[in-house]
């Protein structure tokens, strides 16, 4: 690996001095709690060992850091991945948000030796190596330092925590008193890494995240949270079937009205474009502009009410066509009839296949909304040849281009702030959101514009889940009970991804001969994106419903009939099934009108061996004579390879089946002439306290150890909603081959409650 | 536009401002308090979640003309320092995600507690209605009954 070597710059000394350098009264954290920014300094600032790691003299340390925190603790992890090496004392550890235009302006301070991107997770392998270079670099410097001072041998010294000690003396010297020196010195070679059996803080300790002090408080800023002088607000309405235009408004209607400044139109036709070949993390496809209009006020509550008075016609455009949500299933039903979608998976013959028992279906899943709870939102200034924007990105190399791309402004007269973000699951990643903040706030230029869509704009306006229909069928061997063959056609739209499809070790790993998956597009006016693990959160419930029919076909236990199906695949899959089997009681008998599911993925690489984040669960699930559906426990079992922070971990995962169950038992935008119809959570349902399972239990014992420190948000998203609809299978006989469940009549008579026997029909043979 | 007076987190304020804004925005836009949250508006999500006159209230459903007058505390005078024992349990059990639901969440677990300090589950169920999206909902009700043990 020569990311290193790339990426000298990172490690040279910068002890660079400087105050503040901060723009527009929007101060820096430091000594400001609650009314500043957590974002860095746009250049140099402090004792620097690197752009990234920062030491005051009072040993405080200040990692820069270019991953965003939207809540997975990512900010934090990079924050230890530096201080395992730098063997500074964690509670005086801090994180800042990295700047991009710094990155800029310097030629690649924070992106380069990365992945090229500000976003992802904290132990990706190569950053998390770079972060653990950058910490064990200044570490050797500080020593460097102390011994220079001291006139001894570097050898002779040792760290503790933010301490440096001369061991035959015992004269001890804190970090902060040498770090002005250390960061003038130049080592002569990189320092080796330490192994990670050495590791004293990465899989020892499980810290929390470091911003929680200030966040209990209420001093987090997110984007809705930025406040600057002379900062106004801007209320958005985009055409409700996107695509369509502004066909007439009057805002003399509004003008008069209390606090309001201007009414600014967007026209996509005015998007300026990048004077420069635009570096964005996902491309610029997919963040146009939408046509709409927003009122500017001196308070988002005046925006707000003259926006809702604001008098509009819209042309709805073509994505009317689409009258309701069964016109599109309709749709998807009739390419799928056609069966001429793409192959991606091939082996043996599906069509020389003939004999044993068929299991076939048809499987769906819906638009669902990403409905983080802090709106859309941001903030920015637009001045001439310059701009300043606030914004609550999953992605800052995505924001910063799309600023660049909308204002036409040369980059290096670009500044993009992270604020903290409340909730992405996906949504906050292309920068649609930031291209229309900049859209309204350059018809309002020498103002910083605080632009707010409110929760029905918001929900309306989603990039949303991509909805996926699948068609599979499989013919079972007589003797087995296995699959001889499989085919299938999955339809999608847009970006279309095989997580959970076509890379499931059933269908890779040999073990059924005759494979033929392939894939279809329904092209749609209703714009989709990243909603937390794409496609995955759709394939996996599809492919472990379809499983599951085939073991009950085939009259074999659902996790056994798994077990022989992995058969020829990697151990840790086996072992993810067999530990969250035995930890929930699998077997075991239950009350009537109960049962237990089982299914498993992997995010993101299931047909890969060691690789990617394989997860487990099995759900205990009751359905009641009214058909209300109750998840009482969940066993996760999983491997991720090693895991750098287990609490971290915990609670992604806590989180994760907390998500994925709202998935699936209760998330749908339906569809009305091109507009979505859903606007607020009294439509769009979300699981409160009191409907989360009481029991989620996150087993660590199937982790393989294997060297690799795997993402853990987006795996969650697979197996909890086949696990839950597969339970209700089991407890009532009802096969769900579409989500949201709550859709589903499960209602029963108590005579049929008490007659229900429960499907499996073997007893597992291990 | 109407000036009125009342209380906020133990300080007098004055806000002159259309009548019909919700306290929500009052807090947030003419006050600079921003760890109230705007989630949804309609009192559904309970983000916005305040302390009136002793009360845990959805602070989007207040109007600045029903206001004179009351007593009003936010997440930012729940403590003096931070310290209110739910908000040292939140960070201890970390509890927080992303953060933006936690400030009404918070609210909403002091004020259950003020008036109950043995609640049940079933309390606790029906007290906390707050969305949260993140997942959190284990963690908050481990939090309140750690609170419960140790307080008792």
């Amino acid at each position: 690996m020569n990311d290193l070597s790339m990426d000298r710059r990172s490690f040279l000394v910068s002890a660079t001095v400087f105050a503040g350098g901060m723009a527009l009264g929007a101060a820096r954290a430091a000594g400001q709690p609650g009314r500043s920014g957590p974002w860095g300094a746009d250049a140099p600032a402090g004792i620097e060992l690197s752009p990234w790691i920062e030491i005051a003299p009072d040993d405080v340390v200040t990692v820069r850091v270019p991953t965003p925190e939207i809540g997975n603790g990512a900010m934090t992890q990079v924050a230890m991945n530096v201080t395992e090496e730098l063997g500074c004392d964690w509670s005086k550890v801090r994180a800042e948000f990295a700047s991009i235009h710094r990155d800029f302006v310097e030629g690649g301070s924070y992106t380069s030796g990365f992945l090229p991107f500000f976003s992802g997770h904290g132990t990706d392998p190569v950053r998390m190596k770079q972060a653990l270079q950058l910490g064990a670099s200044a570490r050797e410097r500080l020593k460097a330092a102390a011994a220079a001072r001291w006139k001894v041998p570097v050898d002779e010294i040792e760290t503790r925590p933010s301490l440096l000690v001369h061991q035959p003396t015992g004269r001890k010297l804190r970090f902060g008193e040498v770090a002005a020196e250390a960061g003038r010195i130049k080592l002569a070679a990189e320092p080796a890494l330490k192994s990670q059996s050495e590791w004293t803080f990465l899989g020892k300790a499980s810290p929390g995240k470091l911003n929680l002090p200030e966040m209990v408080k209420g001093e987090t800023v997110y984007g809705i949270d930025v406040q600057l002088p002379g900062m106004v607000y801007a209320a958005l309405m985009q055409a409700p079937a996107q695509g369509g235009r502004l066909k007439s408004h009057q805002p003399e209607a509004v003008l008069r009205m209390p606090g309001v400044r201007a009414v600014v139109v967007v026209d996509p036709a005015k998007t300026k474009g990048a004077p420069v070949k635009p570096k964005a993390t996902f491309g610029l496809q997919g963040t146009a502009a939408q046509s709409g209009v927003a009122v500017i006020a001196d308070h988002y509550w005046q925006a707000k009410m003259a926006l809702d008075a604001l008098p509009v016609e819209w042309d709805a455009g073509p994505g009317a066509q689409w009258t309701s949500t069964e016109a599109i299933n309709e749709a998807r039903r009739a390419i799928l009839a056609k069966a001429a979608g793409k192959s991606i998976r091939k082996a043996g013959d599906v069509d020389a296949v003939s004999g044993g028992k068929v299991v076939e279906g048809l499987y769906a899943t819906p638009l669902c909304e990403n409905a983080t709870l802090e709106p859309l939102n941001g903030t920015a200034l637009v001045t001439g040849d310059a701009v300043e924007a606030w914004l609550p990105s999953q992605d800052q190399g995505q924001a910063f281009w799309v600023v660049v791309d909308e204002t036409g402004i040369a980059p290096e007269k670009v500044k993009v702030h992270q604020t903290y973000v409340g909730g992405g699951f996906g949504r906050r990643t292309l920068s649609d959101d930031a291209r229309m903040v900049l859209a309204v706030a350059k018809e309002y230029p020498g103002k910083p514009v605080k632009v707010i869509w409110s929760r029905e704009e918001t929900m309306r306006q989603g990039r949303y889940r991509n909805p996926v229909m699948t068609r599979f069928k499989a013919i079972l061997d007589e003797q087995t009970g296995l699959p001889k063959a499989v085919s299938a056609e999955a339809n999608a739209t847009g970006m279309a991804l095989p997580m959970g499809y076509a890379d499931m070790p059933y269908f890779t790993s040999g073990i059924i001969p005759n494979v033929r998956l392939a894939t279809s597009d329904l092209p749609l006016n209703i714009l989709t994106g990243a909603y937390r693990a794409p496609c995955y959160n759709s394939h996996a419930f599809i492919t472990e419903t379809f499983i599951d029919e085939c073991a009950i076909a085939a009259g074999i236990d659902p996790l056994e009939y798994r077990l022989r199906l992995l058969g020829k695949w990697d151990k840790s899959w086996s072992d993810c099934l067999k530990i969250a089997a035995e930890k929930a009681g699998w077997g075991k008998p239950l009350t009537k009108g109960e049962g237990r599911g089982i299914a498993i993925s992997n995010w993101p690489k299931g047909a890969l061996r060691n690789e990617g984040t394989t997860m487990c669960m099995v759900a205990h699930v009751a359905v009641s004579e009214e058909g209300t559906i109750s998840v009482k426990q969940v066993d996760v079992a999983f491997d991720c390879g090693r895991v750098a922070n287990q609490d971290a971990v915990r609670a992604q995962i806590e989180g994760g089946v907390i998500f994925g169950l709202n998935t699936a038992l209760n998330e749908e935008v339906t569809v009305k002439d091109g507009a979505i119809v859903e606007g607020n959570f009294d439509e769009y349902p979300i699981l409160r306290l009191a409907d989360a399972p009481r029991l989620i239990n996150v087993h660590f014992d199937a982790l393989s150890n294997n060297d690799r420190f795997e993402m853990i948000g987006e795996a969650p998203m697979g197996p909890i909603g086949p696990a839950v609809g597969n339970a209700i299978f089991q407890a009532t006989g009802k096969r769900l081959r579409t989500t949201p469940f709550r859709k589903h009549d499960l209602s029963r008579t108590a005579a049929d409650i008490a007659s229900e026997t429960g499907v499996v029909v073997t007893s597992l043979s291990r | 536009m109407a000036t009125v007076r009342f209380r906020v987190n133990g300080k007098a304020r004055s806000v002159d401002a259309d009548p019909s804004t919700p306290l929500l925005w009052v807090l947030r836009d003419h006050l600079q308090l921003t760890g109230t949250k705007y989630g949804c508006g309609i009192a559904q999500c309970g983000a916005c979640t305040v302390h009136l006159n002793g009360g845990a209230v959805p602070s989007c459903q207040v109007r600045l003309e029903d206001l004179s007058g009351a007593d009003v505390v936010t997440i930012e005078g729940l403590s003096k320092q931070g310290d209110h024992f739910l908000q040292k349990l939140w960070v201890e059990l970390n509890v927080p995600q992303c953060g933006y639901c936690q400030a009404g969440m918070l609210m909403a677990a002091a004020d259950l507690l003020k008036k109950n300090a043995r609640p049940s589950d079933a309390d606790i169920d029906g007290a906390l209605s707050n969305i949260c999206r993140c997942g959190t909902y284990p963690r908050v009700r481990m939090a309140i009954h750690r609170a419960v043990a140790e307080q008792s």
